[in-house]
Order: structure tokens, then sequence, then C-alpha cells
């Protein structure tokens, strides 16, 4: 009962005029942001945090932005997969699937409308959850001290292996790269200067918007110089814009069932969007059986990553509200800027300042349903939108990178570090490393490290502190497992090989 | 394969210097049982761990059909256009954001495949543009630089 009173002191803080402004701006940048090549929802988050700092908007709207610009991001990433066949993300790709043969039947209204339904139903699915299980998670968070929290943070890293499927051994390098670059700077217990080589500009670490920027924006101008396609002709959205009242009932148990799913996945670290929708569109496939046109243009094949994905956006923002641990690149993204207003998010969060949570709680409705009506209307300009070429996108993107970079400490070193931060990354994305484990091991670090050092303060340098309790206890066990499904999952494929080769 | 090789093993230097760096870390006095140098220190030892397995194992790269082979070409473009980026965060201050930004844009949108004359109009009106956006609007401060003078 309690929640419900929370709940709609939240809407109370939502809905002030000012928040619904911010929250409308919030989705209409980040519709346009996932819609262009290049920027996905952690560059617009990322860009964002200075611009929101700067003016001086209050931390619950700094918050309400952010978030909406996030589901803005998730919803642009899907019109280029429909009417162009490109994801703009990974997420998206099970989303061309059959979003762009539906476009190819003269329907690519239609699968606009119909999947912009799919991702608000998801999202709502989630957000429920999240009203229901946040609270409780924040509750029980509290009997948390430092070595579950290193424990719980170990596991958040392991799991981002686990997950990664073919190449857990990237991923972990690239978590621990992000750990490691976490420790750059000035030490806050000792006072030692770490990693600084003397550089002045080095003394407060390594600024978050840098690294973000570096390693998404400035490698990905880099990518696109390799593919130099020029504003693709996009399908033209003509004929029926909105899905009937039949299509939408046909796909509702998909629509159920995904987003729960999404849900869950969006609450584990580490599992993100792509292997939700790609862990949905399977699922749904295998249950409509020979029966679906999976791949042909199925309503249900395009629903189902949809919701997912849409589910996965609200989910993911369970652990790191209530945990102050997040589980996937652009939450991380998000406790950066939290950290900017000195807000720790964790269970404490709930209690001290119930404005910033359930105002952002009820912010996520409304900019469901804001982005829902939105879309329909808009479709047109956000194609006229697609056909913006690179040659006048990337100065663009390189420009405001460096605005998004300057606006944090006004030095020019930044812009340097940033460069080559990007330029690190995009070998690193050449070698097919992922990016994301880079970002939250960076903000994992810093969390972990003084976790760690508190616990053994506790313990006197023992080390039995870190597996005393029975929660710290169960999570090592998690880990145990998360270790073990990417070994056995190599295993596994490595003898069905052999069998194929022993068979020929 | 003979790429991530290296580059393993280019890590792992880079690794094994940090560890040297990291060894006199110490605090002066201390009130806790671990220092400033241990985490650290345990984050370089498992990513050289992780390094070693991979030098000796690399795991081949998966080709995408959009990702095409790199050539000279390619490589050259990526070498102008980290110049060029390079040039831009050099002369933010000195230049001033608008000039700065109008004078590395305009290359580098011809190095996307534009043409000279529209990429002149649209990288000035979007540098002149932007500037009063986020200057002006949005109160991110931005360098003037040599257009100063038309503040005043």
């Amino acid at each position: 009962m309690d929640t419900l009173g929370y709940l709609s002191h939240g809407f109370g803080v939502a809905l002030t005029p000012y928040n619904l402004v911010t929250a409308l701006s919030g989705t209409l940048i980040g519709t346009v942001v996932g819609l262009l090549p290049g920027l996905g929802p952690i560059n617009g988050v990322a860009l964002l945090i200075p611009i929101a700092f700067a003016l001086g908007l209050p931390p619950e709207s700094a918050l309400i932005l952010l978030a909406a610009v996030y589901l803005g991001c998730e919803y642009g990433g899907r019109i280029s997969s429909i009417l162009l066949n490109i994801p703009g993300e990974a997420s998206t790709v099970m989303t061309t699937l059959d979003g762009y043969p539906m476009a190819r039947q003269g329907l690519a209204g239609v699968a606009l409308s119909l999947s912009a339904w799919s991702s608000f139903i998801g999202a709502f699915i989630a957000t429920c959850g999240m009203v229901v299980f946040a609270p409780m998670l924040a509750k029980w968070a509290i009997a948390f001290g430092p070595a579950e929290y290193f424990v719980l943070m170990v596991f958040a890293i392991v799991c981002l292996g686990g997950m990664a499927g073919d190449r857990p051994l990237k991923t972990f390098i690239a978590a621990l790269i992000g750990l490691f670059l976490s420790t750059v700077g000035i030490d806050a217990n000792s006072g030692v200067y770490r990693f600084t080589g003397d550089n002045i500009h080095l003394t407060d670490g390594i600024q978050f918007v840098v690294l973000v920027l570096g390693l998404f924006s400035i490698s990905e101008i880099l990518l696109l110089l390799e593919k130099t396609h020029r504003g693709q002709e996009a399908f033209q959205a003509t004929g029926r814009m909105l899905f009937n009242f039949k299509e939408a009932a046909s796909v509702f148990w998909v629509n159920m069932r995904c987003g729960v799913l999404g849900f869950i996945m969006g609450v584990l670290p580490g599992a993100g969007a792509t292997l939700a929708s790609a862990v949905a569109y399977m699922t749904e496939k295998r249950i409509a059986g020979p029966g679906g046109k999976f791949g042909q243009g199925d309503k249900r094949g395009l629903a189902a990553p949809e919701t997912a994905i849409g589910a996965e956006a609200c989910g993911a923002l369970v652990p790191m509200l209530t945990l102050g641990v997040p589980g996937s690149g652009t939450t991380a993204v998000m406790i950066g800027a939290l950290s900017l207003y000195n807000i720790t998010p964790g269970p404490l969060l709930f209690q001290q300042q119930p404005d910033i949570v359930w105002g952002l709680i009820a912010s996520l409705f409304i900019a469901n349903i804001m982005l829902v009506i939105l879309n329909i209307p808009m479709i047109r300009i956000f194609t006229k939108i697609l056909a913006v070429p690179n040659w006048a996108l990337v100065p663009m993107i390189a420009i405001i990178t460096a605005i998004g970079v300057y606006a944090v400490h006004a030095t020019t070193f930044d812009l340097f570090l940033m460069i080559g931060i990007g330029i690190f990354g995009y070998i690193l994305r050449k070698l097919d490393f992922p990016l994301s484990p880079v970002l939250l091991g960076f903000i994992l670090g810093g969390l972990m490290e003084q976790n760690l050092r508190r616990a053994l303060s506790i313990s006197n340098g023992s080390l039995d502190i870190l597996w005393s309790s029975g929660i710290t206890v169960g999570v090592w066990g998690l880990i145990v497992v998360m270790l073990l499904v990417p070994i056995v999952r190599i295993w596994r494929k490595r003898s069905v090989a052999q069998r194929a080769i022993a068979d020929v | 394969m003979l790429l991530q090789r290296i580059f393993a093993s280019v890590l792992l230097l880079v690794c094994l210097s940090l560890v040297a760096m990291a060894l006199p870390y110490q605090a002066p006095f201390s009130y806790e049982p671990i220092g400033p140098r241990a985490f650290p220190l345990l984050m370089l030892g498992l990513m050289g761990l992780a390094l070693v397995y991979m030098v000796y194992r690399p795991s081949p790269i998966k080709h995408t059909d959009e990702d095409p082979p790199m050539d000279r070409e390619t490589l050259t473009k990526i070498a102008v256009c980290v110049l060029l980026l390079l040039v831009f965060a050099g002369l933010f201050e000195p230049l001033g954001f608008i000039l700065s930004s109008m004078l590395v844009g305009i290359p580098l949108a011809r190095l996307y495949g534009g043409r000279w004359l529209p990429g002149a109009v649209i990288i000035s009106l979007m540098s002149v543009g932007l500037y009063l956006l986020f200057d002006k609007v949005m109160d991110v401060p931005l360098p003037l630089g040599l257009l100063d003078v038309l503040e005043n």
C-alpha cells in the first residue's frame, strides 16, 4: 500500500509542467539520436550529462531527461531497422528480420506503429515490475555490507562474460581494462597519486564523459569511414499508418510473454537488450511452430524483439536504482551522471530521496506514453532525418562530442585524451572486443575498490569476511555458475564440431 | 590471428610497465590493512593472465558482410581523420570554437564524401548555430578565440 502512495507522489513530481517539458524534449532528442547511424543510447545519454549539468537542471529533472533520452534512443533505433534494413545497434538486429519484409510489403507504417506499441507494452510491464520489485530489493539490500557489495560487483562483472556467449575472454579483458582505468588519479583513502605520470589533468582521474565519448563516439566516427554509404533511400511509409485492433490482438500474448522475459533479462546484470531480443525472437519462433512466417514479415516476429527491448530498458534500471550496481552500458552512464550530482544510487536512495526514485519511475510511464503518441504522426519527419548523408552527420557528431567533453572541465587536455581513448576503442572494436564492459568496469571499479578496502578494514585484513555471510556465499555460488556457463558452452560446441569431423 | 597476438603482447607489455609503476605506491602512514596498490595490482595481474592466454590461443574474429577488409585507402583515411581530430583539439582554444570547427569540419565533410561547396556552407552554418545554441542558450561556455573582438 505504501508503494502506491509513493507512486502517486512520484506522479506529482513527474507531472509538473517543467518535468513534463523535460521528458518531452528528452524523448524527442533521444528518438533523433537513436535514428542516426553511429549514435546510440550510450552516446546520447553521455552527451547530455554535461549539458544537463550546465543547464542547472535539478537532479530529479536531469534524471528524468536522461531516462527519457534512453527510452527515446531505443525507440529511434527501430526506425532505421524497419525502413532501411540497417540495425542502428546490435539489439535491433532481430527487428530487421521481420520488420523490413513488412516494409517491403507496403506495411511500413503499420510495422512502425506496431513496434512502437509493442515496445510500449514491454516498457509498461517492466515499469509495473519495477514498482513491485524495486522497493523489495531495496529493503533487502539495506542488509548489505561492504563485503556483500564487493561480491555482488564481482558477480556483475562475471555475468557480462557468462552472458556474452562466444567471446568471454575478450569481455573479461575489456572489463578489466575498465576496472584498471578507474584507479587512475589520486587515491581518496591515502592521497597517493596513481598512474598519473605527474600530469596535473589526471589527478582527478579520467573523466567519465571523456571515456564514454572517446570509446563510443570517436571510434564510431572512425568506423563510419569504412562504410561510405551516402544516406540511403528509405522506404516511404505510405498508406495505413496505424495498426488495427485485430493486429494488436494477434500479438497480445506475444507482448505479454516477451515483456516479462525482457524485464527479467533487464534485471540480470550483463544480459542486455541484444540477448533479450534474440531470446524473445527465438522463443516466439519456436512457439509459433511451422505455421508462423518468421523472417517473411510475421507480425509476431516484429513484436517479440521490440517488446523485449522495451522491457529490458526499464528492467535494467532496477539494479541501478536499488543496488547502485549498473547492469548495462547505458545504466553505467546514468550512474556516472548521478555521481556528478553527488547522488549515490543504492538502497538508501529510496528512503532519502523518494522524489528522485519515484519521480523517475512515474516519468518512465509518461515518457512511454509520449513516445507512442509522438511516433505515429512524426514518422514522416523521422524518415527524412534518415536521409542525412554521412558527410554532414560525421562533422556534427565530432563537433558536438567535443562540446560535450569540453563542457566538463573546459580543458583541451580532455579533448586529446578523448581522441586517444577513441583510437584505442577503435582498435578494440576491430579486434572484436565488446566496449560496454570497459564502461561498466570503469564505473564499478571505484565502488569495488572502496568496498573491498572497507570490508577488509572491518575484518582487519582477514579475507574471511568475503565469504562469511549467507548472502556472500550465495553470490559466490552464482559466480561459479556464471564462470562455468561459457566454459561448458565452448566445450559443447567443440565436441559437436569434432563429431561433425568424425562423421565426414 | 596475428593481429590479435600482437595486440595482446603489446597490451601485456603495457600491463607489466604499469605493474612496475604501481609497485612503489605506498601510503606514508595508513589506517587500513589494504594500501592503494593492492586493487590495481590485482586487476593488472588478472588482465595479464587473460592476455597471456590470448597470446597463446587467440580467438578468431568473425567477419560480417558489411565489414570490408582493411585496405591501404581506408587506413590513409583513418590516419587523416585522426589527424584532423587532433588539429581540432589543438586549435580549439587558440582559434576558438567557431573557427576551429569550420577549419576541421569542412575537410572532414570532404573526407566522408561530401562536395566542397555544400560541405563548406553546411559546416559553417552548423558551427555558428551550435555555438549560439550551446554558449548562448544552454550556458555551456565555449571559447571564442580569435573572434573575441566581435564580442565587445
